[in-house]
């Protein structure tokens, strides 16, 4: 039982300006008229292009996962390094916390955000009813602050040229994978607008 | 508290905390998915203070002790995160240099000093410019997750040079603190409120 204003109208996250629900066209944007915060945009075919990007997001990590990250040449000795031994080291170092935060930062959540976009579309892009469309919402939204993907890309550059002076470091096919993946991640998420999606979901739970 | 009569507050509507869903205060659940209904994030200025405050606590070891230990020859090389930032500038490496004293120096303790003046116009009667404190406010959502480059840079170097013997990288204490602060600051920037700041203004300076 919904009452006639809260179908009709919404307000500002930031300001809270009562407003009617704006009706946006795929490509355009409102923005609430005292703020000037962005209130809901409609990227065009948001969702087939949010579930395309996902699943080749997918498809990067699963390669990123399976091959050498970086190599290490000095001297004769290799030292081939995977993904997830950026948080594996760091727990044989003795320091738990620092190697569950990297751990989760870079591989568990940006899995769990991935699995849930493509959850959470699918059905959208079918027109299907699904009835955990709002909790997939509820988790989406979540995931996404706290997923790092982005800062750890700039973190491997930072590290290669901190390293550049002691040894030769080969990149490996797992190091461009994860670099698509991030980009694959964030075009995904793009097309994906808080309002926009809510509305979806509920037009398509039962 | 009054709310000014042009928000959806002093209508007795307030959006849902999870899915930005406008309903009706006094039902305490969101209608559409169960989240939970408050006027304003609850107690948010005391949040936002105590969040701030670890954050400043954990800034301290943060910063004077090693974020990691370069250990050559069975020689120990502590560097503070200053420390590396200098090194990078002595082997001529600016840009990068730039980017770590950007992401681990300056924005943490812009967006400390930026989330405390928040705070205190959300505790004056009269606070400066609505439109300003709003675009801090952006400010210091967008970059939160940037400062763990850092700590990212210390998970990278540890695996990769484990294992080739004369030299061995060891995290440091200071990398877990440092991680806290961004956590804290992260935190303390969804605790606070902006809508609290637009209460304030008298009605006839919107």
């Amino acid at each position: 039982m919904r009452d006639t204003a809260s179908q009709t109208h919404t307000a500002c996250e930031e300001c809270d300006l009562l407003i009617a629900v704006p009706a946006v066209a795929e490509g355009e944007r409102a923005e609430c008229p005292r703020c000037g915060h962005t209130l809901t945009q409609k990227p065009r075919q948001g969702f087939e292009r949010s579930l395309s990007f996902a699943l080749a997001a997918c498809i990067f990590f699963a390669m990123s996962l399976s091959f050498p990250f970086l190599t290490l040449a000095n001297g004769g000795i290799e030292n081939v390094m995977t993904l997830l031994e950026a948080s594996v080291a760091i727990w044989r170092e003795q320091d738990p916390v620092l190697a569950v935060i990297v751990f989760v930062a870079i591989i568990a959540l940006p899995i769990a955000l991935i699995g849930t976009i493509i959850a959470l579309v699918t059905p959208l892009v079918l027109n299907k009813q699904v009835s955990w469309l709002p909790r997939a919402g509820k988790l989406m939204f979540f995931l996404n602050d706290w997923a790092m993907v982005e800062v750890f890309v700039i973190g491997v550059i930072v590290s290669l040229v901190k390293i550049a002076k002691l040894a030769t470091v080969i990149l490996g096919l797992s190091f461009w994978a994860y670099i698509l993946f991030a980009i694959c991640l964030t075009a995904s998420l793009s097309g994906l607008d808080r309002l926009q999606v809510w509305k979806a979901i509920d037009a398509a739970t039962p | 508290m009054s709310y000014p009569a042009n928000t959806a507050a002093a209508q007795g509507l307030a959006l849902c905390h999870v899915c930005g869903h406008l309903d009706k205060v006094e039902l305490h659940e969101c209608t559409r998915c169960g989240g939970g209904l408050h006027l304003r994030k609850t107690d948010s200025l005391q949040r936002t203070l105590a969040l701030l405050v670890t954050a400043v606590i954990l800034y301290i070891p943060a910063n004077i002790l090693p974020i990691m230990n370069t250990v050559q020859l069975g020689k120990g090389e502590p560097a503070t995160i200053l420390g590396g930032v200098v090194l990078l500038i002595s082997m001529g490496s600016y840009p990068i240099a730039g980017v770590i004293f950007i992401a681990s120096v300056m924005v943490p303790v812009a967006k400390l000093m930026a989330l405390f003046y928040l705070t205190w116009n959300g505790f004056r009667r009269e606070p400066a410019s609505a439109m300003q404190c709003t675009k801090i406010y952006r400010l210091t959502e967008l970059v939160g997750k940037w400062s763990m480059v850092d700590v990212f840079v210390v998970a990278i170097l540890v695996a990769l040079i484990q294992l080739t013997g004369l030299l061995v990288i060891l995290p440091g204490p200071a990398a877990v603190a440092f991680a806290g602060v961004v956590v804290a600051t992260i935190l303390a920037a969804h605790a606070f409120d902006p809508r609290l700041i637009w209460d304030r203004l008298k009605e006839d300076n919107d």
